[in-house]
């Protein structure tokens, strides 16, 4: 292909892309006041409240006030086995067990709450669960390209390895400013150029820049190896970092000044500049290698005079068996021959000489009456390796086999290594220049590596340069990092403030700003100001740790509140003396509907817990928990998955190191950036273009017909009723208990009871054929039951 | 925000209908339920329409001239000189070079030698509208036409290519037209869902199911593929055989449990939307049943699809299925053309001959059948069908015997849905490498299309990442109403 039609090709995703990011002409009106997000983070003093018995923690204290201000006030704590599941759910995206339920109710010390907490904390399923969390805002997938085809999946070489990377940080409790200047700098963090071995912490650091690694990137294929690509590789790699860090949409201002947020496009290109060292577009590795000498991006994970090593072991390798095949092939030689004089021989003795001549030529060469000749005759002159095979010697064959099979074990011996997706500097800097209109095909001014002035307590976008003494890297992203974390700083307290906000709606449902991707003018403000700058500046100051986060929320009384509307909301004893005196509201002391309604309808204050649907991820280990088919091995390469020929996606079972591989948790099916595990898509998991802040929470009736009659559920219900048969023995009435018990963490109403008992017998009758048992048949209506239940809304939703 | 009956991506002024407002929407159907919300007109300049996002139907912005569309969707690029555009100065100077070296995108058009078209065209209908001879059954309803040889496109590769058509931008992650429609509009059955994809159960074509993508739009509006083969809907039926009470037997119980649970939450919409999803689930196993059982048809319809041919009958099926589909309401139905040609069967870049009159063997008798019925039926007033690929083919000879990409030019049809029948718009130049006259890009066909179905191209817009964002973008696009197409003055 030539260039010229590579650039076109390429030339209009080019133009519209900048094109698509082009929003009309702005008067430059901006704000005078300080946006909120840009501010210092400052801890507000503790507002007074008048319910101090509902405070368990300062944030109570935060949210009351806000409450009260509007005369409501917390609901009810809820009930013990309701608060030990949504616990469960939100810190490790499992149900709880029978016993573990029984357990809890049973322990009637006040500090039972507090030790499950911790216990659920300490569980290795908590980075499972929170790393999910953190693969949607990075954008993580474990292919490469622009993965558009079902049946094309084009794996990055062990890229589940930054995965693993974000559990393991995330179950380490990895203080959050270390996790982020890992992702940005690992590799700059410690001298892995000359390691004569790699540590750990060597492969741990570089595995961590994996975020950096999460762009789409499709330099694996010779015509999109061009600066088009080059550059939205490093420009969805400045959207990814400034958007999952720093909830900016600073893409905005790649082709003009942020229409509404005080971002330069100067700024936008001295951001470029922290990551041109590393994606260089004069310099550029492609993601994966098509080209040995162009080499690929990722590294190997070993030491790099230990991969050279097993490199030049390999092609001397290598070496050894194009000999062996040579032998081979000279040893065969003569046989060939034999067979095709045998061949030749059967035709006319006229012609054999020129057919030989016509067939040795190749095709070109040949003149009308040879290409004749192969039409004819080529066919009949065909050898095949059996027929080469059936004419050697006893002796040639021996020798073979014995070649053969050298090769073989030569080439069974080969030392190996895997890969580290990792990003570094791939040589000195390159200059970095500003684009006009973001095209890369009009350089403007050069520029130096910068940050957001309205970030910087100084003032100015210059970002403090650092040397490297080996000068084997410039350390750009490791300024940058440093600039972000340097606690008490805008830029600390807005990479703060992200943070929690993210893990509050993970906690709440809801953010405290309800746009966690946007925290610029065009997002939505904070519900609770103070309460944010108090838990931001807390997290800063109390060693940026996750689980300490996490457990402050969890432990609040709002967390612990009902999710039920049936409990009317008691008025705060300031605001009654007030109601009671206003037209029309009820005289019970209680709000009602309208009254609260009118108040608060959407409980943006959490006067009551708010009632989430499961991700599809939590449901589809939720079922597997039920059926006790969870696996729970951690990490390693993905479960791959494979398109059926009805378009449902699927496990490939094929391809799985063991069957029962297949029931691991949902964190580990293969990432892609669309085509999902059905099972996920309908339950909303997202595509992946650059980041994901917020997750869709749909209700559509695929997801009902998906619980209904996909034959993972059905599986799984036959599991599920096996294990209640197993539990419970035979009697209905236990079984019935236990399935509502796994299922659903209670014990059935009476009502309910006996309408499953119902179903039973319904079930029982349906089923009945002379052939079956009645243990058959006893199975096949329990598993009705057991699968219906994980159907109910009850199921699907954490109260 | 809302956590509480929110389910699709906030906005900060939402507003939560009252429980009354629920029940009348759900009043209409399942619909309503998943979402509750108005999502209000954000004061952006464009002052996109306030939109519920639910099935339910919605008013157009102004009078519709149609009710659904109907897509033929020819992946690959199939070949407009070869089919509709017959250019005098190609046939008559065959194997002399193009005047300019044309755009190509793979190797093996290097001589730049043009190759006349293999095929004879004449003229039909009243109008006298050239076809091929490759596709006698189109070319017999010249008259209702409406044909389109001045597209032009922004990007010569498939994957681009099919964004582009599909999505409006030449890249992925964008809702694709029978989204943005189903968005606007709803739809009528509230037993089928809006936008339904019928492609060749032997396979998908090249990039699968990206293309009809809900993109950052709610995935209800996403395409749901119903198979012309087998059961019609994913998972509408128990992955294995049960007895015939029991899954009523299951769902009898669930409602009485999940009704209980719906109590508890008197103002949660989700609850209910998730138990009228079960009453939805039994119905649709009946309704989309229903509409893919082919056995009531006549003898005679059958035989206008070519489905009592063996070479027709695969394409004929989904025809025929896409018109019970718009007769019973759904909103718009994407019809691929058969894989037998390969996963990208329109994209002849060697041996053209042969293999395009392949693919028009497989498609011609079909797609004319679905008109001439649609017609009959008193459809076709209100239907609009689309006949397109991605983008056309070059002038010059590939490999001797084939065309390469082409995106300066390619032709696409429409019939029905008041556009003009008969009618031809716009004109390549002498060879049909490039449009040139009327000029029409593939956002102008989007906004056409739209304002077709009573929507304003400028209006119909979803905030996404802190911008209103739009079909055809049209600050960008300057995309247009091609008022020349329609039969009556268009509204904007």
């Amino acid at each position: 292909m030539s260039l010229a039609s590579l650039f076109l090709r390429y030339g209009c995703i080019n133009a519209s892309l900048a094109l698509a990011l082009v929003i009309s002409v702005v008067s430059n009106g901006r704000a005078e006041e300080e946006w909120w997000a840009f501010r210092d983070c400052v801890q507000p003093p503790l507002p007074s409240v008048q319910a101090t018995d509902r405070i368990s923690n300062p944030i109570d204290t935060f949210l009351l006030a806000k409450l009260e201000e509007r005369g409501l006030t917390y609901a009810p704590a809820t009930e013990k086995r309701t608060i030990i599941r949504r616990l469960y759910f939100d810190l490790v995206g499992l149900p709880p067990q029978p016993h573990e339920v029984s357990g809890f109710l049973a322990d009637g010390s006040p500090a039972a709450y507090d030790r499950l907490v911790d216990r659920l904390l300490a569980s290795p399923q908590f980075g499972e669960r929170w790393a999910r969390h953190w693969l949607d805002v990075v954008g993580y997938v474990d292919t490469v390209g622009f993965d558009v085809d079902e049946n094309n999946i084009i794996l990055g070489t062990d890229k589940w390895r930054y995965r693993d990377y974000v559990v393991q940080s995330f179950n380490h409790d990895k203080p959050y400013d270390r996790f982020v200047t890992e992702q940005l700098s690992g590799d700059e963090m410690i001298a892995w150029r000359g390691a004569e071995k790699y540590t750990p912490q060597i492969r741990e650091l570089l595995t961590a820049t994996g975020f950096l690694r999460t762009a789409q990137d499709f330099t694996h294929e010779p015509e999109s190896n061009i600066p088009l690509i080059h550059y939205m590789v490093l420009h969805d790699t400045v959207e990814i970092v400034t958007n999952s860090l720093l909830a900016l949409t600073v893409n905005c201002a790649r082709c003009h000044d942020h229409k509404f947020d005080p971002i330069e496009q100067e700024e936008y290109y001295r951001l470029q500049a922290i990551f041109t060292p590393a994606y260089n577009p004069q310099n550029w590795r492609p993601v994966f290698p098509y080209k040995k000498e162009l080499g690929e991006r990722g590294l190997p994970d070993v030491a790099l005079n230990r991969s050279a090593e097993i490199d030049k072991r390999n092609r001397e390798l290598d070496r050894q068996i194009d000999q062996i095949k040579r032998d081979v092939a000279d040893l065969r030689k003569p046989y060939d021959e034999l067979v095709f004089e045998k061949k030749l021989a059967k035709l006319p003795e006229q012609i054999r000489s020129d057919t030989k001549k016509a067939v040795r030529t190749t095709d070109e060469d040949r003149d009308a009456i040879q290409k004749y000749l192969v039409k004819k005759f080529g066919n009949d002159l065909k050898i095949t390796a059996t027929e080469v095979d059936a004419a050697l010697s006893e002796d040639d064959k021996k020798k073979q086999d014995e070649l053969r099979s050298n090769s073989a074990s030569l080439d069974g011996n080969r030392p190996r290594y895997g890969r580290i997706q990792a990003l570094y500097d791939v040589g000195p800097p390159p200059t970095t220049h500003f684009l006009r209109r973001g095209n890369y095909e009009r350089p403007g001014h050069e520029v130096e590596p910068g940050i957001l002035a309205a970030l910087s307590q100084e003032g100015t976008a210059d970002l403090p340069m650092l040397v490297d003494p080996l000068g084997q890297t410039s350390l750009r992203r490791t300024a940058f990092a440093r600039w972000l974390t340097t606690p008490d700083r805008p830029a600390s307290a807005l990479l703060s403030r992200v943070l929690v906000n993210r893990v509050w709606m993970h906690i709440f449902g809801e953010g405290l700003v309800t746009t966690p991707g946007n925290f610029g003018e065009q997002g939505a403000k904070p519900t609770h100001p103070e309460l944010l700058e108090w838990l931001s500046a807390e997290f800063m100051h109390r060693g940026w740790s996750l689980k300490s986060l996490v457990r402050w929320l969890v432990q609040t009384s709002a967390y612990r509140q009902t999710t039920r509307r049936e409990l009317p909301v008691p008025l705060a004893p300031a605001a009654a003396a007030v109601s009671d005196s206003a037209e029309g509201s009820s005289s019970s002391g209680f709000l009602s509907d309208v009254e609260l309604g009118a108040i608060d309808p959407a409980n943006t204050y959490l006067w009551r817990m708010r009632l989430r649907r499961l991700e599809s991820e939590v449901i589809r280990d939720a079922v597997l928990s039920s059926s006790e088919a969870l696996q729970y091995e951690i990490g390693g390469p993905p479960l791959l998955l494979k398109p059926e020929p009805d378009g449902k996606i699927v496990i490939d079972t094929g391809k799985l190191p063991t069957p029962d591989a297949q029931w691991r948790r949902s964190v580990y099916l293969l990432a892609r950036r669309g085509f999902h595990h059905s099972m996920m898509s309908v339950f909303d998991q997202p595509s992946v273009t650059t980041t994901c802040a917020r997750r869709d929470s749909s209700a559509v009736p695929l997801q009902s017909l998906t619980m209904l009659n996909d034959a993972f559920l059905i599986e799984q219900a036959s599991r599920f009723a096996k294990r209640v048969s197993r539990e419970a023995g035979s009697a209905p009435g236990e079984r019935i208990d236990m399935a509502f018990r796994i299922a659903l963490g209670r014990q059935p109403n009476e009502q309910e009871a006996h309408w499953c008992a119902e179903l039973l017998e319904k079930q029982t009758h349906a089923f009945k054929r002379e052939e079956a048992t009645a243990e058959e048949i006893e199975h096949q209506a329990l598993t009705q039951l057991c699968h219906t239940l994980l159907n109910t809304s009850e199921f699907l939703y954490a109260e | 925000m809302n956590s509480e009956t929110q389910d699709f991506p906030a906005n900060p002024q939402t507003v939560i209908p009252s429980r009354r407002q629920f029940l009348a929407d759900t009043g209409l159907g399942f619909g309503a339920l998943a979402l509750t919300h108005l999502l209000q007109a954000d004061g952006f300049s464009a002052s996109p329409r306030t939109q519920r996002t639910d099935l339910t139907p919605k008013p157009p912005h102004f009078p519709a001239q149609a009710k659904a569309v109907i897509q033929l969707f020819h992946h690959g690029g199939p070949s407009q000189m070869d089919l509709f555009d017959p250019k005098s100065e190609l046939q008559s100077r065959g194997g002399q070079k193009h005047p300019e070296k044309v755009e190509s995108f793979q190797p093996g058009s290097e001589p730049n030698e043009l190759m006349a078209s293999p095929f004879k065209f004449s003229r039909h209908g009243k109008s006298g509208m050239d076809f091929s001879e490759l596709v006698p059954n189109m070319a017999s309803l010249a008259d209702e036409w409406c044909m389109v040889r001045s597209m032009h496109t922004e990007n010569n590769n498939h994957p681009q290519g099919m964004f582009m058509i599909n999505t409006g931008k030449t890249f992925g992650g964008r809702p694709s037209l029978g989204a943005w429609i189903s968005y606007g509009l709803g739809t009528a059955n509230q037993n089928l869902p809006a936008y339904v994809v019928l492609r060749d159960p032997e396979g998908y074509n090249n990039g699968g199911s990206r293309f009809w993508t809900n993109g950052w739009l709610p995935a209800l509006y996403r395409g749901t593929e119903f198979s012309s083969r087998g059961a019609a809907v994913l998972n509408l039926r128990p992955g294995v055989e049960l007895p015939k009470s029991v899954q009523r037997n299951n769902l009898d119980l669930l409602a009485k449990l999940n009704e209980e649970r719906r109590k508890l939450y008197p103002t949660d919409t989700r609850l209910e939307a998730r138990i009228r999803h079960y009453e939805l689930a039994a119905r649709m196993q009946l309704s989309a049943e229903e509409v893919v059982d082919l056995s009531g048809e006549s003898e005679a319809t059958r035989k206008l699809y070519g489905m009592d041919n063996k070479a027709t009958a695969n394409y004929g099926t989904r025809c025929l299925m896409a018109r019970r589909l718009v007769e019973s309401g759904v909103r718009f139905v994407q019809v691929l053309t058969p894989v037998k040609g390969g996963r990208i069967a329109w994209d002849h870049h060697k041996g053209l001959k042969k293999g395009l009159s392949l693919m028009t063997s497989l498609t011609d008798l079909p797609a004319a059948g679905l008109l001439k019925d649609l017609k009959d039926r008193g459809l076709l007033d209100s239907t609009l069908v689309i006949w397109t690929g991605e983008f056309g083919r070059l002038p010059v000879s590939q490999h001797g015997n084939g065309r390469d990409h082409n995106r300066y030019a390619f032709t696409l049809l429409m019939a029905g849905g008041g556009v003009k029948g008969g009618y031809i718009h716009g004109a390549t130049d002498e060879f049909g490498y490039r449009s040139i006259t009327n000029r029409v890009s593939v956002p102008d066909y989007h906004a056409t299309v739209l304002h077709q179905l009573g929507l304003d191209h400028r209006r119909l817009a979803y905030p996404h990442n802190g911008r209103p964002e739009t079909l055809t973008d049209p600050d960008v696009s300057r995309a247009e109403v091609v008022q020349a197409l329609l039969k009556k003055p268009a509204h904007i």
